[in-house]
C-alpha cells in the first residue's frame, strides 16, 4: 500500500539511533516516542514483572503460616504437583474451557450470521447484543444462580420438571456455570465474528453464486476461510479468559461439587490457609499455563492480529 | 450503516428468508434480554411467598427491596467502584494513549517485540497477581484502600488500552503526519494537533472499555478489600456478598434489586455508546 513507501524515513532514522532532522524548539521524534513510551513500561515493570518476579522468588520459599522459614528449593513445586486439588482444578478449568469457548464459538457464529444477514434493526440487535457482556459476571452469576435453584424454580418450572437440583449435584453443577458463561459470553464471540463478516466482499458471495455453490457451501469455502483471522482472535481471547475463570464458579457454587477452578485454587492457598510458597508456586504453574495457551495463538495469529502501519483497510 | 444493502444475497422466497430473519433475530434478543425480565419483576416482589414462586407475575410487588438496597450502604459500594474505575481509566488511558501513538507512529526500535510484548501482557491473569501484591499491599497498608485496587487493575487493563489505541492509531494515514512536518510542525504538535482529535473515538472506545472492565473486576477486589463499604469494598464484591434485609432470609429480592441499580444505567449506557463500544471491542478482530 501507498503508506508504505512514506513509512520509510521516519524507520530508517529510527535505526540510526536519532533522527536526522531536527525541529526548532522541539523534541526530535525518536525522543519523543521514548519520551511517550517510557511511562507505560515503567507501570508495567511495577505492577506486572516486579509481582511475577517476586511471585517466582515467594514460590522456592518455605513458609509456615506466613512465617518465613528458608529456601525451600521445589518443595513447594512438589506439593502443587502431588495434591489432588490441583488435579481436581485443573481438569475442572480445562473442561470449562474446552466446553464453554466451543459452544461459545457455535452459538457466537450463528448469531454473526444472523446480524450479517438481517438488514431490519440491525443497529438494535448490535446494542442488545452488548447487553451481556457489559453486565458485572457477578450480577449475571448471581442471577444464573436463582433461576437455577429450586426456589423459585425458574429453570424447572420452565422446563417443566420437578425441584432438579441443578447447583447441588456434581456434573451438573459444571454444567450450570457453563451454561451461564455460554449466555454471557456468546454475543461476545458474535460480535468478532460479525466484525469480522463484514470485511468479505460481497462480490465474493456473488461471483460463487453465479458457479452454482449452494448456501453450505459458500458458508464453508468463503466465510470460513475468510474468518480464520476473526476466529482465532475471538477463540484467544476467550481461550485465555476461561482458562483464568474465576467469578462465575466463585459466586454460583463456591467450588463445590468439583467446580474450583484453578484461579480459586491460587486465592484459597494464599487468604484462606496463608501459604504464600505453594500459593505463588500454584500462581506461577497457572500464570505459564496461561502464557502457553496464549503464545500458541499468538505464533497462529502472527501478524494479522498487530497492527502495521498505513493498513488503513 | 449502508452494509446492510451491500451484504443483500436473496435466495429462497424474499418474503420466507426475511420471515426466517425475524424469528432468529427474535431469539437473539430473548436470549440477551429475557433474564433482565426475571431479573426486574423478581426485584419487585415482596414477601417470600411471592419471591420463592416461579410465577414471574405472583405479586404483591412494591419497592421495598430498592430501600433495603440502599440502606444496607449500596451507595457507598458505588462510590468506591465509581472511583476505582475512574482511577483505573485515567491513569491507563493517558499512559496508553502516548505509548500507543509512539508504537504506531514514531520510529521505536524493536517495534514488533514491544507489540508482541503487549499482546503478551494482555493476556495475563490477574490471578498472578494474588500472591505477590497480597504480600506488598500487606506491608505497605494498601489493603482494603481505594489505590490498592487501581493500582493492581493497571495490569491487566493498560495492555488492553494500548492495543486497542494501537489499532485506531495505525488507522490514522501516514501522509498526515507528512504534511504537517513539512509545515514545520515539531513531533509533539503534531501528536496534540493533528493525531489526537482524529483519535478521540478511538479513545473513547478505549476508556468505556477500560472502565467497564474495571467496574466488573472481581477477583481482586474481592481479594484486597474484602469487606467494608464505607472504605473501598467494590459494588462486583458487595453482590457476591449480599445477605437479606433481615437476617437469614434469603437475599433473592435485595440481591436483584441491587442488580437492577447496577445492571439498568450500564444497559442504558451500552445502548447509547454502541457504536464506540463495538469498534474498542472489535479493534483486534477486523483485519482482513
Amino acid at each position: 500500500m501507498s503508506q508504505k513507501q512514506t513509512e520509510a524515513p521516519s524507520k530508517t532514522a529510527g535505526a540510526r539511533s536519532d533522527s536526522p532532522k531536527s525541529f526548532r524548539g522541539g523534541l526530535s521524534e525518536t525522543w519523543l516516542a521514548r519520551l511517550f513510551i517510557s511511562p507505560s513500561v515503567l507501570l508495567m515493570l511495577g505492577v506486572v514483572a516486579f509481582p511475577i518476579g517476586y511471585a517466582v522468588v515467594t514460590s522456592f520459599q518455605q513458609y509456615t503460616r506466613r512465617q518465613y522459614e528458608g529456601f525451600a528449593g521445589f518443595d513447594n513445586y512438589i506439593e502443587v504437583f502431588t495434591n489432588d486439588k490441583f488435579f481436581d482444578a485443573l481438569a475442572f478449568t480445562f473442561q470449562f474451557t474446552i466446553t464453554s469457548v466451543s459452544l461459545e464459538l457455535v452459538i457466537g457464529m450463528i448469531f454473526a450470521l444472523i446480524m450479517n444477514a438481517g438488514m431490519k434493526g440491525q443497529g438494535i440487535t448490535r446494542a442488545i447484543i452488548l447487553v451481556p457482556w457489559v453486565i458485572p459476571t457477578v450480577i449475571a452469576g448471581q442471577m444464573w444462580n436463582f433461576m437455577f435453584n429450586i426456589t423459585p424454580g425458574t429453570i424447572n418450572s420452565l422446563l417443566g420438571i420437578g425441584d432438579f437440583n441443578w447447583l447441588g449435584s456434581s456434573g451438573w453443577a459444571a454444567a450450570t456455570i457453563i451454561a451461564a458463561d455460554v449466555w454471557k459470553t456468546a454475543p461476545f464471540v458474535a460480535l468478532l465474528l460479525f466484525a469480522g463478516l463484514q470485511t468479505i466482499p460481497a462480490e465474493l458471495y456473488e461471483s460463487a453464486k453465479l458457479d452454482g455453490a449452494g448456501a453450505v457451501n459458500r458458508f464453508w469455502h468463503i466465510t470460513l476461510p475468510l474468518l480464520r483471522p476473526a476466529i482465532l482472535v475471538a477463540l484467544l481471547f476467550r481461550t485465555v479468559d476461561a482458562i483464568r475463570v474465576y467469578d462465575l464458579p466463585e459466586v454460583m457454587t463456591g467450588g463445590a461439587f468439583g467446580t474450583e477452578s484453578l484461579s480459586m485454587l491460587v486465592k484459597q492457598y494464599i487468604v484462606i490457609t496463608p501459604n504464600p510458597g505453594v500459593g505463588s508456586a500454584l500462581s506461577t504453574v497457572t500464570f505459564m499455563l496461561v502464557l502457553a495457551v496464549g503464545l500458541i495463538f499468538v505464533t497462529q495469529i502472527g501478524k494479522n492480529i498487530i497492527p502495521n502501519e498505513g493498513n488503513s483497510k | 450503516m449502508t452494509i446492510a444493502t451491500s451484504k443483500r444475497r436473496p435466495s429462497l422466497s424474499k418474503k420466507n428468508v426475511s420471515r426466517l430473519r425475524t424469528v432468529l433475530i427474535t431469539v437473539v434478543i430473548v436470549w440477551c434480554l429475557a433474564p433482565f425480565f426475571w431479573l426486574g419483576m423478581t426485584s419487585l416482589k415482596l414477601g417470600d411467598p411471592a419471591l420463592n414462586d416461579p410465577n414471574l407475575f405472583r405479586g404483591p410487588f412494591g419497592l421495598d427491596n430498592y430501600i433495603a438496597v440502599f440502606n444496607q450502604g449500596f451507595l457507598f459500594n458505588l462510590r468506591n467502584s465509581f472511583i476505582v474505575a475512574s482511577m483505573t481509566t485515567l491513569i491507563v488511558i493517558l499512559s496508553g494513549m502516548t505509548a500507543a501513538y509512539a508504537l504506531a507512529k514514531l520510529p521505536v526500535k524493536r517495534r514488533i517485540t514491544l507489540m508482541t510484548l503487549v499482546l503478551a501482557a494482555s493476556l495475563f491473569p490477574p490471578v498472578a497477581l494474588v500472591p505477590p501484591l497480597y504480600e506488598v499491599w500487606r506491608s505497605l497498608g494498601l489493603l482494603s484502600t481505594w489505590e490498592g485496587l487501581y493500582i493492581s487493575y493497571i495490569s491487566f487493563s493498560l495492555p488492553l488500552a494500548v492495543f486497542i489505541l494501537l489499532t485506531f492509531f495505525s488507522a490514522i494515514p501516514g501522509e498526515l503526519k507528512e504534511a504537517a512536518t513539512t509545515d514545520g510542525a515539531s513531533p509533539l504538535q503534531i501528536f496534540r494537533m493533528v493525531m489526537l482529535p482524529l483519535a478521540t473515538p478511538g479513545i473513547v472506545s478505549a476508556a468505556i472499555i477500560t472502565f467497564v472492565t474495571a467496574w466488573n473486576e472481581f477477583l481482586l477486589a474481592s481479594t484486597f478489600a474484602p469487606r467494608n463499604a464505607e472504605v473501598a469494598q467494590t459494588m462486583p464484591v458487595a453482590i457476591a456478598a449480599f445477605t437479606g434485609a433481615i437476617e437469614y432470609q434469603r437475599p433473592i429480592g435485595t440481591l436483584t434489586a441491587a442488580s437492577i441499580v447496577v445492571t439498568v444505567p450500564m444497559i442504558l449506557f451500552a445502548l447509547i455508546m454502541q457504536r464506540r463500544i463495538v469498534a474498542g471491542l472489535t479493534a483486534g478482530a477486523v483485519k482482513g
